[in-house]
């Protein structure tokens, strides 16, 4: 029935000219029949496109429950052995993690300094898929990860597939990581946030608040014009936009309005100031691109500088389930922890 | 709305009740000039002619008849109350776990805007390694750790204010010498009073500490002024400042322009209403729990 009412659609459209159809763009009249317009059931539906409402409650119910106790089985017998561990050595890359920003807080050093910290925490962070040297650029391996559980209806098969063949609820940000031969890991590995120490540096990449179209004053830091003085609708314009007949014409990458915001970029050399491992949460220095609640993909820091407080780290990755029992809180050895007693300078 | 309500006859006077207005009309026995006199007497004009005033309908008080002013006052401090913010709940929750330890250590009282309180501070720089301060405070703002309080004195003709975090380490004591309540919540027209309303004595006695159920003295006192020009517009409303006498140094005709920045609706506004009592008492209940542990 729904087969025959689309093909019904599709001859009309062939019959319609520009005129019938309302298009928002201006259409070529001499194009062919116009059945982009019409979708049929082959192409493309929404999952709960042909439940009833009870059987697309239930599963909307389901579902989180489902991955709630998955994610909180972390011990499952019937899980096979992780793959040889290597020690670390010098110049190895291991594999980053995927965090939500919480907020930021202040937080005091043992003389009294005050810095600003932002807190992420690390929700159902696991390994999803590895991909060998040769796959991936020829150079490194790669592993995919994948961060916050999230919804697996309105997603491709082919996704949904990945993350059944690591045993693993789809997640809602998938990042990759370059990382050394002898630091991979089996897909569905989970990772937590103890995987960092206090005391090492990380990078921090995420999209940046969205703030739309923005003229060239927010977007560029252009001084414009004034406010009076006869300046005759000219305000917050760019002015000039280049030197004059020698180009006769305006450079590539010229600085003018457009999109700000909802970009990927990194916060470089970030110190880990203390790390959570009962809720998964890494304190770190200074402000981090993203708004409250975003995913952020954090990596050990690239920086030569601060590579040297990198050595030594949990390799390939910090295990739950090993013999280390880590205390609750971590803290660097500069950071004031608030059990102890008021500063006294001596 | 104020009506013409009683009517005696129809052939007879129609005045108005609420007395606002003072139509008295002869009404004639057509019926329908009953209806256009009653209109006409609803208007609230002060009798000059003047367009009708819109006077706001008061807002509803509700009195909570099953709580009983004798019960335990119970105070926390306003920095646990969460902000109204798309955070999750999580992150304060964390917080106030840190906040609650350093409490532990050190005795954070309870104070408001107005006490006088005296604070220890370790500093590099000063002989003994620590400093006092007393001052009053004017100003409490920041949710969370970063909660800040300004204690303000004049020391030597000079006005000083100094902002301290209240759960900085550095802090080595809180005291409070007077424990009281002033009219406004920001006191920062102090800066434009005359010096002897903000100069506390460093050697000040401590008051007696207030009884835990026992009211909050509020001190009613009204503040005399410096001439002015003042560093901000205090007579304005959004500063809604009751401890200025503002008769004393303004004209009617500067009051009534005063008002024109006057922003009523704000008070009725519902997406600026956040009511936090429910949030209070978790926080409170979880605030003396983890205390006492």
């Amino acid at each position: 029935m729904a087969v025959r009412s689309c093909r019904l659609f599709s001859w009309i459209g062939g019959c319609l000219t520009k005129r019938d159809l309302i298009c928002g763009k201006t259409v070529n009249i001499n194009r062919g029949p116009c059945w982009f317009f019409v979708r049929s059931v082959k192409s493309s539906t929404w999952w709960d496109e042909h439940l009833s409402e009870e059987n697309s409650q239930f599963l909307r119910r389901l579902i989180p429950e489902e991955y709630n106790a998955l994610a909180n089985s972390k011990l499952c017998p019937l899980k096979d052995e992780p793959w040889p561990q290597q020690p670390w050595v010098e110049g190895s890359l291991r594999v980053g993690l995927i965090a939500v920003k919480l907020g930021m807080m202040p937080v005091w050093t043992k003389s009294g300094e005050r810095h600003v910290v932002s807190l992420l925490q690390v929700e159902d962070c696991h390994v999803i898929k590895y991909i060998p040297k040769e796959e991936y650029d020829g150079k490194s391996a790669a592993l995919f990860v994948g961060g916050k559980v999230s919804s697996p209806f309105s997603r491709s098969e082919s996704l949904l597939q990945m993350y059944r063949d690591a045993g693993v609820p789809p997640k809602q940000k998938l990042s990759t990581f370059k990382v050394s031969d002898n630091a991979i890991l089996k897909p569905g590995t989970p990772l937590y946030a103890a995987h960092f120490r206090p005391g090492q540096y990380v990078d921090v990449t995420a999209k940046t608040i969205g703030k739309g179209f923005q003229g060239v004053m927010k977007r560029w830091g252009f001084k414009g014009q004034p406010a009076s003085h006869g300046q005759t609708k000219t305000h917050r314009r760019p002015g000039a936009s280049g030197p004059g007949g020698k180009p006769a014409r305006v450079w590539p990458g010229k600085k003018m309005p457009g999109q700000m915001g909802n970009i990927y970029r990194t916060s470089f050399g970030l110190k880990v100031w203390r790390i959570n491992t009962k809720h998964n949460i890494i304190y770190v220095n200074g402000s981090v691109p993203g708004h409250r609640n975003c995913l952020l993909k954090v990596r050990d820091t690239n920086l030569p500088t601060r590579m040297e407080h990198n050595k030594n780290p949990p390799f390939p990755t910090f295990f739950a389930d090993g013999e280390e029992q880590l205390p609750e809180d971590l803290y660097d050895e500069e950071m004031f922890q608030f059990s102890e007693p008021s500063i006294v300078y001596s | 709305m104020a009506a013409c309500k009683s009517v005696s006859k129809m052939n007879s006077t129609i005045r108005c009740l609420n007395g606002c207005c003072k139509c008295v009309v002869a009404a004639p026995s057509h019926p329908r000039f009953f209806q256009v006199a009653l209109s006409r007497c609803v208007s609230t004009d002060g009798g000059n002619g003047d367009p009708p005033k819109f006077q706001p309908p008061p807002k509803p008080v509700m009195i909570d008849k099953s709580k009983t002013e004798a019960s335990h006052r119970r105070f926390l401090s306003p920095e646990f109350i969460p902000p109204r913010q798309r955070t999750n709940p999580f992150k304060f929750a964390i917080e106030r776990k840190d906040m609650i330890q350093r409490r532990k250590i050190i005795d954070i009282p309870e104070f408001y805007v107005g006490s006088v309180l005296a604070v220890v501070m370790a500093d590099v720089y000063a002989s003994g390694k620590s400093n006092r301060f007393v001052g009053i405070c004017t100003q409490r703002s920041g949710k969370g750790l970063g909660a800040t309080f300004v204690l303000r004195n004049i020391i030597d003709g000079q006005g000083v204010e100094i902002c301290y975090d209240l759960y900085s380490p550095r802090i080595q004591q809180i005291e409070v010498l007077k424990f009281e309540k002033r009219l406004d919540d920001n006191l920062m027209y102090l800066r434009d009073a005359l010096p002897e309303y903000s100069t506390f004595d460093f050697d000040m006695k401590a008051m007696p500490p207030p009884l835990p159920g026992a009211e909050v003295p509020i001190n009613q006192q009204k503040v005399k002024m410096k001439p002015r020009p003042w560093s901000k517009r205090w007579e304005r409303s959004r500063f809604n400042i009751k401890g200025i006498p503002f008769e004393l140094y303004f004209t009617e005709e500067e009051l009534t322009h005063a008002k024109k920045w006057d922003t009523p609706w704000v008070e009725y506004d519902m997406l600026k209403e956040y009511d936090t009592s429910n949030v209070e008492k978790h926080i409170w209940t979880e605030v003396q729990r983890e205390l006492s542990k």
